[in-house]
């Protein structure tokens, strides 16, 4: 999920570059002072989470959580995404100095986005209508992830045309497992903690 | 599981790690820039070899660096087996229904040189140095301060959450949780995460708390004192004439 540096053109990561400084701007403007130390508290948490390795079959897909990012944090969850990124970079190599735009704009877009479809599980009375959308929200962030990050090739050279579709469909199982996770981690939070979703 | 020290070499002595960390960042950012403009085989391969002799001079082992590459390695794995059969041009072997392109291969093979040389050139720039120097010269270079403070509280923070994981995991094994391809895997890594997250959740209280009863009030301030000398802009002078050097000669080469 994550692209490293040397393969995107350059007007696609300098985009993705300013694309990430202005909502990161803009975000950091409506995050009151005080707020930061939670943050980063709850970016931390996140950081280690998405360290899980889930079992598939005879391999193992590691856990991304933008979307549960994005439940938790709403909007913020773009600069959490962000700061999350630039560790992992710097960390683990994971990643790229050049293509931190793009991988936040990849990661932190869906991610606002699944916030955004989570709040209509209000819509809904029944019990396990926060389940529901959990799942939804969770496997939809990275569907949306793996369609940014085929664009961003696609639009880099047509000679990417086939990495992009088998990025797309080597998300399918990781979308499945996300949502799965995402939904059995907001029932959970919903039963000890619901100030948490918002509620 | 293990979280990688960046900064486990800062207390070397090497010409990089004497360097003033703003002018070092800034000077190695335009390398790295450089690195990843590299137009043709021969200009990524000088690139190549520039890193390399970067990490050398920084006294970071490369055994070190080495088991560092791991996720740059699977990347350009990715790529160098599906564009070679994938890209259309000149064929240059066959092997039953596959046929190697060059024009794929040599993609391939400039994407992986280009990725290698920016992450390798991530240890000059940030091993060389604490973390805490990496972020005040962060602060210094006018990035927006709640960033700063957010990078420098997740770092903090982030032992602290790996520490909490594993005992829950441990835990969990201890009453007879093993993870396999099932719902039941599924559904406890949810639990455990839920956990994990309000656990942070109401930790982020005490420590908001301490810190304001400490007299925290929203701005970091940096106690790290930098002094630029003649020296650091020679070093500064003399990348930065590399990394134009590499990018012109991409156009004549």
């Amino acid at each position: 999920m994550h692209i490293a540096d040397g393969v995107l053109s350059v007007p696609v990561w300098t985009g993705c570059l300013a694309v990430t400084a202005a909502i990161t701007g803009v975000s950091l403007r409506k995050m009151k002072a005080e707020d930061t130390p939670r943050i980063a508290l709850m970016t931390s948490a996140f950081f280690i989470a998405s360290l899980i390795h889930i079992p598939m079959g005879p391999t193992s897909v590691h856990l991304i959580l933008n979307g549960l990012v994005g439940i938790i944090l709403g909007p913020l969850a773009f600069v959490a995404i962000l700061v999350g990124l630039i560790l992992q970079a710097v960390l683990f190599k994971h990643g790229g100095i050049t293509t931190i735009g793009a991988n936040t704009v990849m990661m932190g877009l869906p991610a606002v986005g699944a916030y955004y479809l989570f709040r209509l599980h209000r819509l809904f009375k029944f019990r396990v209508s926060a389940g529901i959308f959990g799942a939804l929200a969770g496997g939809v962030a990275v569907f949306l992830g793996a369609v940014i990050l085929a664009l961003l090739l696609v639009t880099t050279g047509s000679e990417f045309i086939v990495v992009a579709k088998l990025a797309v469909w080597a998300h399918l199982p990781v979308m499945v497992i996300e949502g799965l996770i995402a939904a059995f981690v907001v029932t959970f939070l919903k039963q000890v903690k619901p100030e948490m979703l918002g509620a | 599981m293990h979280l990688p020290e960046i900064d486990k070499y800062a207390h070397l002595d090497s010409p990089l790690h004497s360097w003033d960390p703003r002018v070092k960042i800034v000077s190695l950012f335009c390398l790295i820039l450089s690195m990843v403009l590299a137009s043709n085989l021969l200009v990524a391969g000088l690139g190549l070899m520039l890193a390399v002799a970067l990490v050398f001079l920084s006294r970071i082992p490369f055994g070190f660096v080495f088991l560092h590459l791991r996720w740059v390695m699977l990347f350009v794995l990715l790529f160098f087996i599906i564009m070679p059969l994938t890209v259309s041009g000149e064929e240059i072997a066959r092997f039953h229904f596959l046929s190697i392109s060059r024009r794929g291969l040599e993609l391939a093979s400039l994407i992986g040189l280009r990725a290698f040389s920016a992450v390798l050139l991530v240890f000059p720039m940030i091993g060389t140095m604490k973390f805490s120097s990496t972020t005040a010269a962060l602060q210094r270079l006018k990035l927006p301060n709640k960033l700063v403070q957010m990078i420098i509280f997740t770092y903090r923070y982030i032992f602290v959450a790996l520490d909490e994981m594993g005992r829950m995991f441990m835990a969990a094994r201890a009453r007879g949780f093993r993870s396999g391809t099932n719902l039941h895997t599924l559904k406890t890594v949810g639990n455990l995460i839920g956990m994990l997250f309000v656990r942070s959740y109401e930790r982020t209280e005490h420590i908001h708390r301490a810190m304001v009863s400490r007299g925290y009030d929203g701005t970091l301030r940096v106690l790290d004192e930098f002094a630029l000398a003649k020296k650091d802009f020679l070093k500064a002078a003399l990348v930065v004439a590399l990394a134009l050097g590499l990018y012109f000669a991409g156009w004549t080469l």
